[in-house]
Protein backbone atom coordinates (compact mmCIF):
# COMPACT_ATOMS: atom_id res chain seq x y z
CA UNK A 1 0.00 0.00 0.00
CA UNK A 2 2.83 2.35 1.03
CA UNK A 3 4.66 1.54 -2.19
CA UNK A 4 1.74 2.35 -3.98
CA UNK A 5 1.36 5.59 -2.56
CA UNK A 6 4.74 6.08 -3.51
CA UNK A 7 4.35 5.46 -7.33
CA UNK A 8 0.76 7.42 -7.81
CA UNK A 9 2.99 10.36 -5.63
CA UNK A 10 5.67 9.89 -8.35
CA UNK A 11 3.50 10.27 -11.22
CA UNK A 12 2.05 13.82 -9.84
CA UNK A 13 -1.00 12.71 -7.43
CA UNK A 14 -1.22 13.38 -4.13
CA UNK A 15 -1.98 9.81 -1.96
CA UNK A 16 -2.52 9.37 1.35
CA UNK A 17 -1.98 5.41 2.60
CA UNK A 18 -3.97 4.21 5.48
CA UNK A 19 -1.35 2.04 7.37
CA UNK A 20 -2.14 -1.04 9.16
CA UNK A 21 1.64 -2.68 9.94
CA UNK A 22 3.19 0.64 10.82
CA UNK A 23 6.57 -1.38 10.68
CA UNK A 24 6.14 -1.68 6.94
CA UNK A 25 4.71 2.15 6.87
CA UNK A 26 8.40 3.19 8.32
CA UNK A 27 10.09 0.70 6.20
CA UNK A 28 8.96 1.93 3.02
CA UNK A 29 8.30 5.42 3.68
CA UNK A 30 5.12 6.68 1.66
CA UNK A 31 4.52 10.62 1.26
CA UNK A 32 1.83 10.41 4.01
CA UNK A 33 0.18 8.31 5.92
CA UNK A 34 -2.29 7.25 8.63
CA UNK A 35 -1.29 4.20 11.20
CA UNK A 36 -4.42 3.04 12.38
CA UNK A 37 -4.70 0.39 15.27
CA UNK A 38 -7.49 -1.37 13.97
CA UNK A 39 -7.61 -4.99 13.09
CA UNK A 40 -6.45 -6.58 9.85
CA UNK A 41 -8.95 -6.27 7.56
CA UNK A 42 -10.88 -3.51 8.84
CA UNK A 43 -8.63 0.27 7.44
CA UNK A 44 -12.09 2.21 8.86
CA UNK A 45 -12.25 0.61 12.00
CA UNK A 46 -15.74 0.10 13.10
CA UNK A 47 -18.57 -1.11 10.44
CA UNK A 48 -21.57 0.74 10.16
CA UNK A 49 -19.89 3.44 12.20
CA UNK A 50 -20.57 6.19 9.64
CA UNK A 51 -19.21 9.03 12.17
CA UNK A 52 -16.40 6.82 12.96
CA UNK A 53 -15.16 6.07 9.62
CA UNK A 54 -15.43 9.51 8.35
CA UNK A 55 -13.14 10.80 11.11
CA UNK A 56 -10.92 7.99 9.96
CA UNK A 57 -11.12 9.29 5.94
CA UNK A 58 -10.84 13.02 7.32
CA UNK A 59 -8.13 12.16 9.15
CA UNK A 60 -6.04 10.57 6.85
CA UNK A 61 -7.11 13.21 4.10
CA UNK A 62 -6.17 16.04 6.39
CA UNK A 63 -3.00 15.01 5.31
CA UNK A 64 -2.93 16.10 2.61
CA UNK A 65 -2.75 19.46 3.62
CA UNK A 66 0.33 18.81 5.86
CA UNK A 67 3.12 21.65 4.47
CA UNK A 68 5.79 19.37 5.83
CA UNK A 69 7.12 16.44 4.06
CA UNK A 70 7.53 14.84 2.31
CA UNK A 71 7.04 11.20 4.88
CA UNK A 72 4.46 12.12 6.74
CA UNK A 73 3.39 9.50 9.47
CA UNK A 74 0.32 9.98 11.84
CA UNK A 75 -1.34 7.67 14.37
CA UNK A 76 -4.93 7.71 14.16
CA UNK A 77 -6.33 8.72 18.13
CA UNK A 78 -8.81 6.26 18.57
CA UNK A 79 -9.49 2.26 18.91
CA UNK A 80 -12.55 0.17 17.00
CA UNK A 81 -15.36 0.82 19.30
CA UNK A 82 -16.31 -3.38 17.77
CA UNK A 83 -13.19 -4.62 18.52
CA UNK A 84 -14.48 -5.91 21.78
CA UNK A 85 -16.04 -9.21 22.48
CA UNK A 86 -20.39 -8.70 22.35
CA UNK A 87 -20.92 -9.81 25.97
CA UNK A 88 -22.34 -12.82 26.05
CA UNK A 89 -23.01 -13.46 22.42
CA UNK A 90 -24.42 -16.98 21.13
CA UNK A 91 -25.21 -17.48 17.37
CA UNK A 92 -28.64 -17.37 16.16
CA UNK A 93 -28.19 -21.23 15.27
CA UNK A 94 -27.18 -24.23 16.88
CA UNK A 95 -25.35 -26.87 15.26
CA UNK A 96 -23.74 -29.14 17.81
CA UNK A 97 -26.10 -31.96 16.91
CA UNK A 98 -24.84 -34.66 14.26
CA UNK A 99 -21.15 -34.90 13.40
CA UNK A 100 -20.97 -37.75 11.08
CA UNK A 101 -17.45 -39.63 10.64
CA UNK A 102 -15.45 -37.73 7.82
CA UNK A 103 -14.76 -40.88 6.34
CA UNK A 104 -18.15 -41.53 5.30
CA UNK A 105 -18.77 -39.98 1.81
CA UNK A 106 -22.53 -40.08 1.78
CA UNK A 107 -23.04 -39.45 5.49
CA UNK A 108 -21.00 -36.55 5.29
CA UNK A 109 -22.70 -35.00 2.39
CA UNK A 110 -25.78 -35.42 3.63
CA UNK A 111 -24.96 -33.79 7.30
CA UNK A 112 -23.09 -30.79 5.33
CA UNK A 113 -25.82 -30.28 3.26
CA UNK A 114 -28.45 -30.28 6.13
CA UNK A 115 -25.96 -27.69 8.16
CA UNK A 116 -26.24 -25.54 4.94
CA UNK A 117 -29.92 -25.98 4.81
CA UNK A 118 -30.27 -24.87 8.72
CA UNK A 119 -28.28 -21.71 8.24
CA UNK A 120 -30.59 -20.79 5.23
CA UNK A 121 -33.11 -18.98 7.00
CA UNK A 122 -30.94 -16.62 8.23
CA UNK A 123 -28.32 -15.97 5.79
CA UNK A 124 -31.52 -14.64 3.61
CA UNK A 125 -32.08 -12.50 6.65
CA UNK A 126 -28.10 -11.18 6.97
CA UNK A 127 -28.94 -10.52 3.15
CA UNK A 128 -32.46 -9.27 3.31
CA UNK A 129 -31.10 -6.65 5.56
CA UNK A 130 -27.53 -5.73 4.36
CA UNK A 131 -28.79 -5.61 0.74
CA UNK A 132 -25.70 -7.89 -0.07
CA UNK A 133 -23.51 -10.95 -0.10
CA UNK A 134 -19.79 -11.20 -0.44
CA UNK A 135 -20.46 -15.06 -1.36
CA UNK A 136 -19.42 -15.49 -5.06
CA UNK A 137 -15.81 -15.58 -6.15
CA UNK A 138 -16.10 -20.04 -6.77
CA UNK A 139 -19.31 -18.81 -9.30
CA UNK A 140 -20.88 -22.03 -7.51
CA UNK A 141 -24.40 -21.97 -5.60
CA UNK A 142 -23.67 -22.58 -1.52
CA UNK A 143 -25.35 -25.80 -1.70
CA UNK A 144 -22.53 -26.50 -4.82
CA UNK A 145 -20.10 -25.11 -2.83
CA UNK A 146 -21.05 -27.64 0.27
CA UNK A 147 -20.90 -30.62 -2.54
CA UNK A 148 -17.42 -29.43 -3.73
CA UNK A 149 -15.75 -29.65 -0.55
CA UNK A 150 -17.18 -33.52 0.51
CA UNK A 151 -16.62 -34.73 -2.69
CA UNK A 152 -12.77 -33.16 -2.32
CA UNK A 153 -12.47 -35.16 0.55
CA UNK A 154 -13.42 -38.42 -0.34
CA UNK A 155 -10.67 -38.23 -2.89
CA UNK A 156 -13.16 -37.76 -6.10
CA UNK A 157 -11.92 -35.10 -8.59
CA UNK A 158 -15.38 -32.80 -8.62
CA UNK A 159 -16.67 -32.14 -12.06
CA UNK A 160 -13.94 -29.44 -13.61
CA UNK A 161 -16.32 -25.78 -13.11
CA UNK A 162 -13.52 -24.02 -15.04
CA UNK A 163 -9.88 -25.98 -17.02
CA UNK A 164 -8.23 -22.28 -16.21
CA UNK A 165 -8.62 -23.27 -12.70
CA UNK A 166 -6.62 -25.33 -10.50
CA UNK A 167 -8.52 -28.11 -8.68
CA UNK A 168 -7.34 -26.65 -5.32
CA UNK A 169 -7.68 -22.99 -6.39
CA UNK A 170 -11.92 -23.69 -7.78
CA UNK A 171 -11.53 -25.43 -4.05
CA UNK A 172 -9.84 -22.24 -2.10
CA UNK A 173 -13.09 -20.25 -3.42
CA UNK A 174 -15.21 -22.89 -2.21
CA UNK A 175 -14.09 -22.60 0.99
CA UNK A 176 -13.94 -19.05 0.94
CA UNK A 177 -18.11 -18.80 0.18
CA UNK A 178 -18.78 -21.03 2.41
CA UNK A 179 -16.68 -19.56 5.41
CA UNK A 180 -18.92 -16.13 4.10
CA UNK A 181 -22.19 -17.85 4.20
CA UNK A 182 -21.89 -19.21 7.42
CA UNK A 183 -19.91 -15.42 8.93
CA UNK A 184 -22.98 -13.46 7.12
CA UNK A 185 -25.57 -15.64 8.75
CA UNK A 186 -24.12 -15.27 12.12
CA UNK A 187 -24.42 -11.63 11.60
CA UNK A 188 -28.13 -11.94 10.86
CA UNK A 189 -29.97 -9.26 12.65
CA UNK A 190 -27.52 -7.03 12.94
CA UNK A 191 -25.67 -8.87 15.60
CA UNK A 192 -22.17 -7.60 16.08
CA UNK A 193 -20.14 -10.51 17.98
CA UNK A 194 -16.12 -9.48 17.52
CA UNK A 195 -14.56 -10.98 14.71
CA UNK A 196 -12.65 -12.72 17.37
CA UNK A 197 -16.14 -14.93 18.35
CA UNK A 198 -17.17 -15.38 15.12
CA UNK A 199 -14.16 -17.37 14.22
CA UNK A 200 -13.54 -19.33 16.97
CA UNK A 201 -17.61 -20.27 17.47
CA UNK A 202 -17.10 -21.27 13.17
CA UNK A 203 -13.83 -23.50 13.57
CA UNK A 204 -14.96 -25.12 16.87
CA UNK A 205 -18.80 -25.66 16.80
CA UNK A 206 -19.90 -26.47 12.86
CA UNK A 207 -18.94 -29.38 10.57
CA UNK A 208 -18.13 -26.97 7.73
CA UNK A 209 -15.18 -26.21 9.63
CA UNK A 210 -14.00 -29.70 10.25
CA UNK A 211 -14.33 -30.89 6.68
CA UNK A 212 -11.98 -27.56 5.84
CA UNK A 213 -9.60 -28.77 8.46
CA UNK A 214 -9.06 -31.98 6.65
CA UNK A 215 -9.08 -30.52 3.68
CA UNK A 216 -6.25 -28.74 4.70
CA UNK A 217 -4.27 -32.17 5.69
CA UNK A 218 -5.24 -33.55 2.66
CA UNK A 219 -3.66 -30.70 0.44
CA UNK A 220 -0.31 -30.79 2.85
CA UNK A 221 0.02 -34.60 1.56
CA UNK A 222 -0.62 -33.45 -1.92
CA UNK A 223 2.36 -33.89 -4.15
CA UNK A 224 1.56 -30.94 -6.24
CA UNK A 225 3.12 -27.98 -4.48
CA UNK A 226 0.93 -25.42 -5.63
CA UNK A 227 -1.69 -27.47 -3.86
CA UNK A 228 0.46 -27.89 -0.46
CA UNK A 229 0.64 -24.13 -0.88
CA UNK A 230 -2.72 -23.39 -0.86
CA UNK A 231 -3.32 -25.87 1.93
CA UNK A 232 -0.42 -24.26 4.00
CA UNK A 233 -1.53 -20.65 3.74
CA UNK A 234 -5.11 -20.64 2.05
CA UNK A 235 -7.71 -22.57 3.91
CA UNK A 236 -7.39 -22.70 7.45
CA UNK A 237 -5.85 -18.72 9.44
CA UNK A 238 -2.58 -18.96 10.79
CA UNK A 239 -4.43 -17.39 14.36
CA UNK A 240 -6.71 -20.74 13.72
CA UNK A 241 -3.97 -23.30 13.31
CA UNK A 242 -2.42 -22.17 16.31
CA UNK A 243 -5.45 -21.69 18.70
CA UNK A 244 -6.66 -25.49 17.35
CA UNK A 245 -3.15 -26.83 17.36
CA UNK A 246 -2.49 -27.72 13.75
CA UNK A 247 0.52 -29.60 12.43
CA UNK B 1 -7.30 -2.88 18.77
CA UNK B 2 -5.04 -4.79 17.26
CA UNK B 3 -1.18 -3.89 16.62
CA UNK B 4 1.77 -6.27 16.14
CA UNK B 5 1.78 -7.72 19.25
CA UNK B 6 -1.96 -8.98 19.20
CA UNK B 7 -1.12 -10.98 16.24
CA UNK B 8 0.14 -14.64 16.15
CA UNK B 9 3.74 -15.23 16.52
CA UNK B 10 4.04 -16.77 12.97
CA UNK B 11 2.18 -13.87 11.83
CA UNK B 12 4.61 -11.25 13.92
CA UNK B 13 8.00 -12.93 12.44
CA UNK B 14 6.69 -13.40 8.87
CA UNK B 15 5.46 -9.42 8.99
CA UNK B 16 8.79 -8.55 10.77
CA UNK B 17 10.67 -10.14 8.04
CA UNK B 18 8.71 -8.88 4.86
CA UNK B 19 11.17 -7.49 2.62
CA UNK B 20 9.52 -3.85 1.86
CA UNK B 21 10.51 -1.92 -1.33
CA UNK B 22 13.47 1.46 -0.46
CA UNK B 23 13.20 4.08 -2.46
CA UNK B 24 16.03 6.89 -3.41
CA UNK B 25 13.75 9.27 -4.23
CA UNK B 26 10.61 10.79 -1.99
CA UNK B 27 8.10 12.60 -3.92
CA UNK B 28 5.46 14.84 -2.13
CA UNK B 29 3.06 16.72 -4.30
CA UNK B 30 0.64 19.97 -2.84
CA UNK B 31 -2.55 20.34 -4.35
CA UNK B 32 -5.68 22.80 -3.48
CA UNK B 33 -7.55 23.06 -0.63
CA UNK B 34 -9.79 19.62 0.47
CA UNK B 35 -12.70 21.09 -0.06
CA UNK B 36 -11.80 21.36 -3.88
CA UNK B 37 -10.40 18.37 -4.33
CA UNK B 38 -11.56 15.29 -6.16
CA UNK B 39 -10.90 12.23 -4.79
CA UNK B 40 -10.11 8.71 -5.43
CA UNK B 41 -10.10 5.04 -3.49
CA UNK B 42 -6.91 2.41 -4.77
CA UNK B 43 -7.32 -0.67 -2.24
CA UNK B 44 -4.99 -3.27 -2.26
CA UNK B 45 -7.92 -5.72 -1.26
CA UNK B 46 -7.79 -7.50 -3.84
CA UNK B 47 -11.33 -6.00 -4.92
CA UNK B 48 -13.73 -7.08 -8.01
CA UNK B 49 -17.15 -7.06 -9.62
CA UNK B 50 -18.92 -10.20 -9.87
CA UNK B 51 -18.00 -12.26 -12.95
CA UNK B 52 -14.73 -10.78 -13.23
CA UNK B 53 -11.60 -13.53 -12.56
CA UNK B 54 -10.82 -13.31 -8.78
CA UNK B 55 -7.26 -12.36 -8.03
CA UNK B 56 -4.46 -14.91 -7.50
CA UNK B 57 -1.22 -15.32 -6.16
CA UNK B 58 1.29 -13.38 -7.54
CA UNK B 59 -1.48 -10.78 -9.42
CA UNK B 60 0.38 -7.79 -9.86
CA UNK B 61 -2.72 -6.35 -12.02
CA UNK B 62 -5.80 -4.01 -10.70
CA UNK B 63 -9.46 -3.88 -11.10
CA UNK B 64 -11.32 -1.05 -12.19
CA UNK B 65 -14.53 -0.02 -10.20
CA UNK B 66 -16.60 2.67 -11.11
CA UNK B 67 -18.68 4.83 -8.62
CA UNK B 68 -22.08 3.57 -9.58
CA UNK B 69 -20.95 -0.21 -8.75
CA UNK B 70 -23.97 -1.52 -6.48
CA UNK B 71 -22.23 -2.42 -3.60
CA UNK B 72 -24.09 -5.90 -4.09
CA UNK B 73 -21.56 -6.51 -6.96
CA UNK B 74 -18.09 -5.63 -5.71
CA UNK B 75 -16.04 -8.91 -3.94
CA UNK B 76 -12.87 -9.28 -1.80
CA UNK B 77 -10.33 -11.94 -3.08
CA UNK B 78 -7.26 -11.58 -1.42
CA UNK B 79 -5.35 -14.46 -1.18
CA UNK B 80 -4.37 -14.37 2.34
CA UNK B 81 -7.00 -15.63 4.81
CA UNK B 82 -5.12 -13.64 8.05
CA UNK B 83 -7.19 -10.80 8.08
CA UNK B 84 -10.69 -10.16 9.18
CA UNK B 85 -13.27 -10.06 6.23
CA UNK B 86 -16.31 -10.50 8.94
CA UNK B 87 -16.45 -6.66 8.84
CA UNK B 88 -16.32 -6.07 5.25
CA UNK B 89 -19.07 -8.56 5.10
CA UNK B 90 -21.21 -6.62 7.42
CA UNK B 91 -20.44 -3.05 5.86
CA UNK B 92 -18.28 -2.59 2.53
CA UNK B 93 -17.24 1.02 3.64
CA UNK B 94 -15.19 -0.29 6.20
CA UNK B 95 -12.61 -0.88 3.02
CA UNK B 96 -13.93 0.86 0.03
CA UNK B 97 -15.64 3.65 1.80
CA UNK B 98 -17.07 5.17 -1.29
CA UNK B 99 -20.57 5.84 0.15
CA UNK B 100 -18.23 7.82 3.04
CA UNK B 101 -16.89 10.39 0.73
CA UNK B 102 -19.89 10.83 -1.20
CA UNK B 103 -21.52 12.25 2.01
CA UNK B 104 -18.38 14.14 2.58
CA UNK B 105 -18.63 15.45 -0.85
CA UNK B 106 -22.15 16.48 -0.24
CA UNK B 107 -21.41 17.91 3.20
CA UNK B 108 -18.56 20.23 1.03
CA UNK B 109 -15.51 18.28 3.48
CA UNK B 110 -14.08 17.36 0.21
CA UNK B 111 -14.68 18.51 -3.86
CA UNK B 112 -16.10 15.17 -5.62
CA UNK B 113 -15.65 11.69 -5.49
CA UNK B 114 -14.11 9.98 -9.01
CA UNK B 115 -16.03 8.40 -11.47
CA UNK B 116 -13.94 5.20 -11.33
CA UNK B 117 -11.83 3.65 -7.99
CA UNK B 118 -8.83 0.82 -8.49
CA UNK B 119 -8.19 -2.19 -6.30
CA UNK B 120 -4.83 -4.36 -6.53
CA UNK B 121 -4.11 -7.32 -4.54
CA UNK B 122 -1.69 -6.75 -1.71
CA UNK B 123 0.01 -10.36 -1.06
CA UNK B 124 2.01 -9.91 -3.98
CA UNK B 125 5.24 -7.77 -4.24
CA UNK B 126 4.43 -4.01 -4.79
CA UNK B 127 7.47 -3.75 -7.16
CA UNK B 128 5.81 -5.35 -9.47
CA UNK B 129 3.09 -3.70 -9.64
CA UNK B 130 5.08 -0.13 -10.27
CA UNK B 131 3.83 -0.15 -14.02
CA UNK B 132 0.28 -0.57 -13.34
CA UNK B 133 0.39 1.57 -10.79
CA UNK B 134 1.59 4.35 -13.07
CA UNK B 135 -0.80 2.94 -15.48
CA UNK B 136 -3.82 3.79 -12.73
CA UNK B 137 -1.86 7.16 -12.00
CA UNK B 138 -2.88 8.17 -15.77
CA UNK B 139 -6.22 7.00 -15.64
CA UNK B 140 -6.49 9.40 -12.61
CA UNK B 141 -5.46 12.02 -13.70
CA UNK B 142 -7.81 12.07 -16.89
CA UNK B 143 -10.41 11.61 -14.48
CA UNK B 144 -8.81 14.62 -12.86
CA UNK B 145 -8.27 13.05 -9.48
CA UNK B 146 -5.96 15.14 -7.04
CA UNK B 147 -6.21 12.98 -4.04
CA UNK B 148 -5.80 9.29 -3.70
CA UNK B 149 -7.03 7.29 -0.41
CA UNK B 150 -5.10 3.77 -0.31
CA UNK B 151 -6.89 1.34 1.95
CA UNK B 152 -5.33 -2.05 2.59
CA UNK B 153 -6.65 -4.81 4.30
Amino acid sequence: MSALAHYLEAEGLPAVAISLIRLHTEKVRPPRALWVPFELGRPLGAPKDQAFQTRVIAAALGLLEAASGPVVLENFPEDDPTAIDAPNWQPPFDLTAGMPDLGDAAALDRALRQEVLAIAPFHERFVASSGRTTIGLSGLTIDECAARLAVSLSGLSPAAHDPAVSPAQALRWAVDDLKAYYLEAMAADGAMPSSRQMQAWFWDRTLAARVIVALRRQLLASEDKRSQAIGRMNLVPGAQVLRLGLQ
Amino acid sequence: MVRMTDLPPPTQTSMANLECPVFTSAPFVSGPPLAKRRVAVVSSAGLLRRGERPFVSGDTDYRAIPIDTPADQILMSHVSVNFDRTAFQRDINVVFPLERLQAMARAGSIGSVAATHYSFMGASDPRGMEANARAVAGRLKSDSVDAVLLTPV
